[in-house]
């Protein structure tokens, strides 16, 4: 797969417009290859923006990109959740690991709850797939992937970036180092908590969580977390915020969320957080892209049937 | 309460708004322009259309919103005299009053709403005038009348509670107030439109006429409208309603309808697509035109779903869309199944040799779909149908199907396959132990490994995970298959991978520049087939323990897969850590003693060094591996780990990281505590010990090859067929594992043979056979005292294992079952095994069957078991009490005092 085929994929892929099932396990082989080499916490350089969680909201991904630049021009961290609930999780996800294929050291992908065999076949992906392919090979190209995806990110050693939040058993970033990554997200343990776990303002160090996995966590774990790895902040995803982002604790964690109008009800906006080459912080908010500019659902049923 | 959310948002969003602030959309100002040409303010009400009192035409009308007094009262006219300004004013050059007039809306909603309003009652005033001209005036002046009568007052809509009682006709002018009685009110009112709908006979029949001639007339705004109201109609989730419009008499129109979205910039061409491009392909000719209607309408309503609407729908219209369609499948399905004469010919059709490549594909996809779709039958005539389709010899067409050059009905095949294996796997399974069925199970595993270019890749790898899935197996066929599988696949599997890799691993100072490709004499293995492969066995080791770990045992096997570490593809290498993860999970003893004496962690921590600080999944997957033994206690692997690897294969220069500084930690306090029991109670072996505890460990863990020499008989055949299957067994890589080899080997002579002992795991009574095992430890330190007891034992066992190798290995399995169950309570490790499945008696028949096929080789293996079991068992708890040369026999020895009191009873 040369970068010329690529950069007709990513083009067609902008369009909103799926890959044939070929092109995806093609893709997804690259990508392979790319991902086994990145560590459990990814590190990324600055100048990168942070984006939260995009649910397969395609159009809104676009919006995002226009208010946040293209890549490469942009470096990039996506905290997860690419897929379920939105119309589009094939397009967006494949749009995301085709331009991670062709700018590795541009764009990093780390995984959210959501990138689960498990959970994609509850909310969405996997009908998508079905739906869109007529078989679920692009769906279990895609999980397989899944496995491959990083945990977290350390932004210039000082922004600790995850899809959910901390983990009792984690207390330094070095004991993150001696996960096998390569797994369904499990339902207990370090890796789930990471995907899984939220900031709570109402509790005192660990909290059961309401989700059924991961744990609810207080001021207290954040702040000596960040003191004893040395880092100014956590940058996590994983629950809707109304105003785009929020932080919590004292500017020791913030949310970042991406979806507009998530699941195209909730009337929120969205936000992505600009980091400069210094580390300082920019929020640019959008809303969720105007109706017109989406077009009219790609998928295409299949062109004769028998029953 | 989602669906009303939804509603308001997408749905109707306008007409929420309508409905929430009718009041402040209809407030306006009225202004009359002066002769001084400037804009009196005339005053402030709320604005109107309806019927004027005494004309038969319809006009604006604005009461005051203090006094209720009318402020304006302007007829509608045909005349293109109405101007909208902004986005809140209409004005109009008013004949009457010889001025112009204009409203000032608070709402931009409103002044829209009204603007409508007012072009559409134009519009109809043209059509009228039309219609005079064309049909006579009869039928406009009838229609206007009945219009008149019942616009008159919206009161004459609702009965006194609010309720409505009855439709207008359906209308170009009326169509807007239509609109607004299906988009607004509540649930209760929209049932109620819903069913007046439903009542009306007239209405869709007229709705269509109504849509038909918009579009002659190229009408855009109207046909918006008209797509709001089906859009809406559609929304009110009425089932009667949806039979009515997805009758093959309206939903190409209604389709049409909804190809006029205001909020979509192009026009969108789904008749065009239904007509033009989709194809139903009847590669049986279906008598019935009833199921034909059905598949039809079925194809159009997921159209509808999935193209048109997917945006729009709320999640119970949604739902009420899937019923239809799947209870469309369950009938189209339902009565072509009954139809045996239909089911007959299919199979004819499929198994005759004369019909063109064409058609066979075409009736192949055709069963992928009539399968796919049997999952809208109850799951009992879904099970059912699905046996009468194996009775008709569905497997034998899947077989040929597999063996097709055509993809595409390879992958359908494979599809079906794996409906039925989802639906009921003992189909399947009993198809394949059958005879003729064998073949099938062959074309699995080949297809496993064929390359089917970009297309599938893990079709196969499934339907052999369902196929042979221990957990959900019962009954005589799951150890049919498991016995073909083992017999006659899996070493080409494992072959498969060993032709693949590179004959050598490339040494240390290469490995970091040129990483030499898969091996050229190897066959061209796609990667990912290797993955699958990998992945089938990882499967297996949870699955199968026992059957499996006889083959590797006997086979070598383990270090085959594990030349996967030499590809250059580092998801092979990660695979190839797995793949051993997953054994040294099994925490069993014969095969981690395996590892240990074939020296087989010697590829993983070579790629380890190899990959050196970089940290990436290769990293993390072999730190995870060696974490997983450190807090699992295995101590057998930390020593092997440590001794053979921490200072020749620089794994020393790893210590900085803190697993590996934990792994050698406990490495220490193990010896630590080895040099406490010496200090304490053992003064005169103290400086042995010291010299060579830790070369003692190793000779336990490596030199069963100098016990077999010293033991008796028994031994010999064991260590004769291991050098024969592989000459050199502890030296996968090269010159290092010599070393160790050669290191170990001398030290090994003074160990007396304990093997035998496990043969009486064979027979007797649950306790006994690991206290003699046990035993056997202390032998090590005085062998000649123990000796001829193990002698004893061992010949014993030595029969019996004869024995049991007589036996043919295709037995029954419940017999041998009941012969060795005792077996099973031997050792906490086959306890611990046993759990992991159904049926207690198949994991010792296969337990046994290592034993069978090994003879006294793996009886020493079992024995081995037992002794580092126990000990692993034993933990560090009673280390400390006893005095020993190693660690390892010091545990052994306190286990043997431990169990001690058991031996005397």
């Amino acid at each position: 797969m040369g970068t010329s085929d690529l950069d007709r994929q990513i083009e067609q892929l902008k369009r909103c417009e799926p890959l044939t099932e070929a092109e995806v396990k093609a893709l997804c082989l690259k990508a392979m290859e790319i991902l086994v080499e990145e560590s459990n916490v990814q590190r990324v350089d600055a100048p990168v923006t942070i984006c939260g969680d995009i649910h397969g909201q395609f159009y809104d991904m676009k919006e995002l990109f226009k208010v946040g630049g293209d890549c490469p021009k942009t470096n990039y961290l996506f905290l997860g959740d690419f897929v379920d609930r939105g119309f589009y999780s094939v397009e967006t996800f494949l749009l995301l690991l085709a331009l991670k294929v062709r700018y590795p050291d541009r764009i990093t992908l780390i995984r959210g709850n959501h990138e689960s065999r498990q959970i994609t076949q509850v909310y969405g992906f996997y009908d998508e797939c079905l739906r869109k392919y007529g078989s679920v090979n692009v769906w279990r190209y895609c999980t397989d992937i899944f496995d491959y995806l990083s945990l977290s990110a350390l932004i210039e050693n000082k922004i600790f970036s995850v899809h959910g939040g901390l983990s009792p058993a984690i207390t330094t970033l070095d004991q993150i180092r001696v996960i096998d990554r390569k797994q369904e997200v499990p339902h207990d343990g370090a890796m789930c908590d990471l995907l899984w776990s939220d900031p709570e303002d109402a509790v005192d160090g660990w909290g059961l969580s309401p989700r059924g996995a991961g744990f609810l966590f207080g001021g207290n774990v954040v702040s000596s977390f960040n003191h004893s790895n040395n880092i100014d902040y956590i940058c996590r995803a994983h629950q809707l915020v109304m105003e785009g982002y929020k932080w919590m604790f004292n500017n020791k964690i913030v949310t970042v969320w991406s979806a507009p109008n998530y699941c195209y009800r909730c009337g929120n906006v969205a936000a992505i957080l600009e980091l400069d080459e210094n580390l300082n912080k920019q929020f640019r908010v959008f809303e969720a892209a105007p109706h017109e500019s989406r077009g009219v659902p790609a998928k295409r049923p299949a062109p004769d049937y028998f029953l | 309460m989602a669906e009303q959310e939804r509603r308001d948002a997408e749905a109707g969003g306008d007409a929420a708004a309508v409905a929430s602030h009718a009041s402040s959309m209809q407030r306006v100002k009225v202004y009359r322009l002066t002769d001084g040409g400037k804009w009196d303010d005339q005053g402030t009400g709320h604005v109107s259309i309806d019927y004027i009192e005494g004309s038969k035409e319809l006009g604006l009308t604005v009461l005051d919103e203090e006094d209720n007094e009318t402020l304006l009262m302007h007829n509608i006219t045909s005349d293109d005299i109405y101007r909208k300004q902004e986005e809140t004013i209409i004005s109009w050059r008013d004949r009457e009053a010889a001025t112009d007039l204009a409203l000032s809306f608070q709402e931009a909603a409103g002044c829209s709403y009204i603007w409508e309003h007012i072009c559409e009652i134009q519009r109809n005033l043209q059509f009228s005038n039309l219609g005079a001209l064309e049909v006579g005036p009869r039928q406009s002046s009838e229609s206007l009348e009945a219009s008149r009568i019942m616009h008159s007052n919206d009161d004459s809509f609702r009965s006194a509670n609010g309720e409505f009682r009855e439709l207008p006709p359906v209308e170009l002018s009326n169509l807007p107030f239509i609109l607004k009685t299906v988009l607004e009110g509540g649930i209760t009112d929209q049932i109620h439109v819903a069913e007046l709908i439903t009542q009306d006979r007239d209405f869709f029949p007229k709705l269509v006429d109504i849509f038909r001639m918009c579009e002659d007339l190229e009408n855009i705004d109207d046909l918006h409208m008209i797509f709001k109201l089906v859009k809406g109609i559609i929304l009110l989730n009425s089932p009667s309603i949806f039979d009515k419009i997805f009758s093959d008499e309206f939903i190409l129109d209604i389709i049409g309808a909804l190809e006029y979205d205001p909020e979509v910039p192009r026009v969108q061409k789904h008749r065009a697509f239904l007509k033009d491009h989709v194809v139903f392909k009847e590669a049986i000719h279906i008598e019935n035109v009833s199921v034909v209607s059905k598949i039809h309408q079925t194809y159009r309503i997921g159209y509808l779903k999935d193209v048109i609407l997917p945006r729009i729908l709320d999640d119970a219209t949604l739902a009420s869309l899937n019923t239809m369609i799947h209870s469309n499948n369950a009938s189209v399905i339902s009565l072509l199944k009954d139809d045996a004469l239909f089911i007959r010919q299919l199979f004819a059709r499929m198994r005759s040799s004369d019909i063109s490549m064409e058609s066979k594909r075409e009736l192949v996809l055709f069963l992928h779909e009539f399968c796919t779709l049997s999952k809208s039958l109850p799951l009992v005539q879904q099970l059912r149908l699905f046996r009468d389709l194996s009775g008709e010899g569905v497997f034998e067409i899947i077989s040929e199907v597999l063996q097709s050059q055509d993809r595409k009905i390879v992958s359908a095949g494979t599809d079906i396959l794996i409906l039925f294996l989802n639906q009921d796997p003992n189909l399947l399974r009993s198809y394949i132990v059958q005879q003729e069925g064998n073949s099938l199970l062959g074309l699995l595993v080949k297809g496993m490994v064929t390359d089917f270019g970009e297309e599938m890749h893990c079709q196969f790898l499934e339907i052999l995970r369902i196929l042979m899935d221990s957990f959900t197996m019962s009954g005589a066929h799951r150890d049919i298959i498991i016995e073909i599988f083992y017999e006659r696949h899996l070493d080409y599997l494992v072959d498969v991978i060993a032709s693949s890799c590179p004959l050598r691993s490339l040494s240390r100072s290469t490995s970091n520049s040129v990483r030499v490709g898969g091996n050229a004499e190897g066959h061209r293995i796609k990667p990912e087939i290797l993955l699958n492969v990998c992945e089938l066995l990882c499967f297996c080791v949870v699955h199968h323990p026992y059957r499996i770990k006889c083959n590797f045992l006997i086979n070598n096997a383990i270090e085959k897969i594990l030349t996967l570490t030499r590809r250059r593809e580092k998801f092979l290498v990660v695979a190839a850590v797995r793949f051993m993860r997953t054994i040294i999970s099994r925490n069993d003893e014969h095969l981690i003693r395996h590892v240990v004496k074939f020296n087989l962690l010697k590829p993983i921590i070579d790629v380890f060094v190899d990959n050196g600080e970089r940290y990436n999944m290769l990293h993390s997957g072999v730190l995870e591996l060696l974490e997983y033994i450190r807090k699992e206690n295995i101590k057998a692997l930390i020593l092997y780990v440590i001794e053979t690897f921490w200072e020749q294969d620089e794994l020393a220069k790893f210590e900085h990281f803190g697993s590996i500084q934990a792994f050698k930690l406990k490495y220490n306090q193990y010896m630590e505590s080895v040099e406490q029991r010496l200090n304490a109670s053992v003064p005169d072996m103290r400086k042995k010990a010291e010299q060579r505890g830790l070369e003692k460990e190793e000779e336990d863990y490596f030199n069963e090859d100098s016990d077999e020499e010293d033991s008796g008989s028994g031994r010999r055949p064991k260590h004769a067929q291991n050098q024969h299957s592989k000459p050199k067994p502890k030296v996968p890589n090269g010159s290092e594992a010599d070393d160790t080899d050669g290191a170990s080997r001398p030290k090994s002579a003074g160990l007396v043979d304990y093997d035998d002992d496990d043969d009486e795991d064979f027979n007797p009574p649950p306790k006994e056979p690991s206290r003699p095992a046990e035993d056997d430890v202390p032998l090590n330190i005085s062998p000649v005292k123990r000796k001829p007891v193990n002698a004893v034992d061992g010949k014993h066992a030595d029969g019996e294992g004869r024995r049991r190798q007589k036996i043919e290995t295709r037995i029954s399995c419940a017999k041998i079952a009941a012969v060795t169950s005792t077996a099973i309570k031997h050792t906490d490790l086959q306890n611990k095994h046993a759990s992991h499945l159904p049926t207690s008696a198949t994991p010792s028949t296969e337990a046994n069957g290592v034993f069978r096929e090994r003879g006294t080789n793996s009886e020493e293996h079992q024995h081995s078991v037992e002794n580092t079991e126990t000990s692993r068992q034993a933990g560090s708890d009673c280390i400390k009490d006893v005095g020993s040369m190693s660690p390892e026999k010091a545990v052994n020895t306190t286990n043997t005092s431990d169990s001690e009191p058991y031996s005397v009873r």
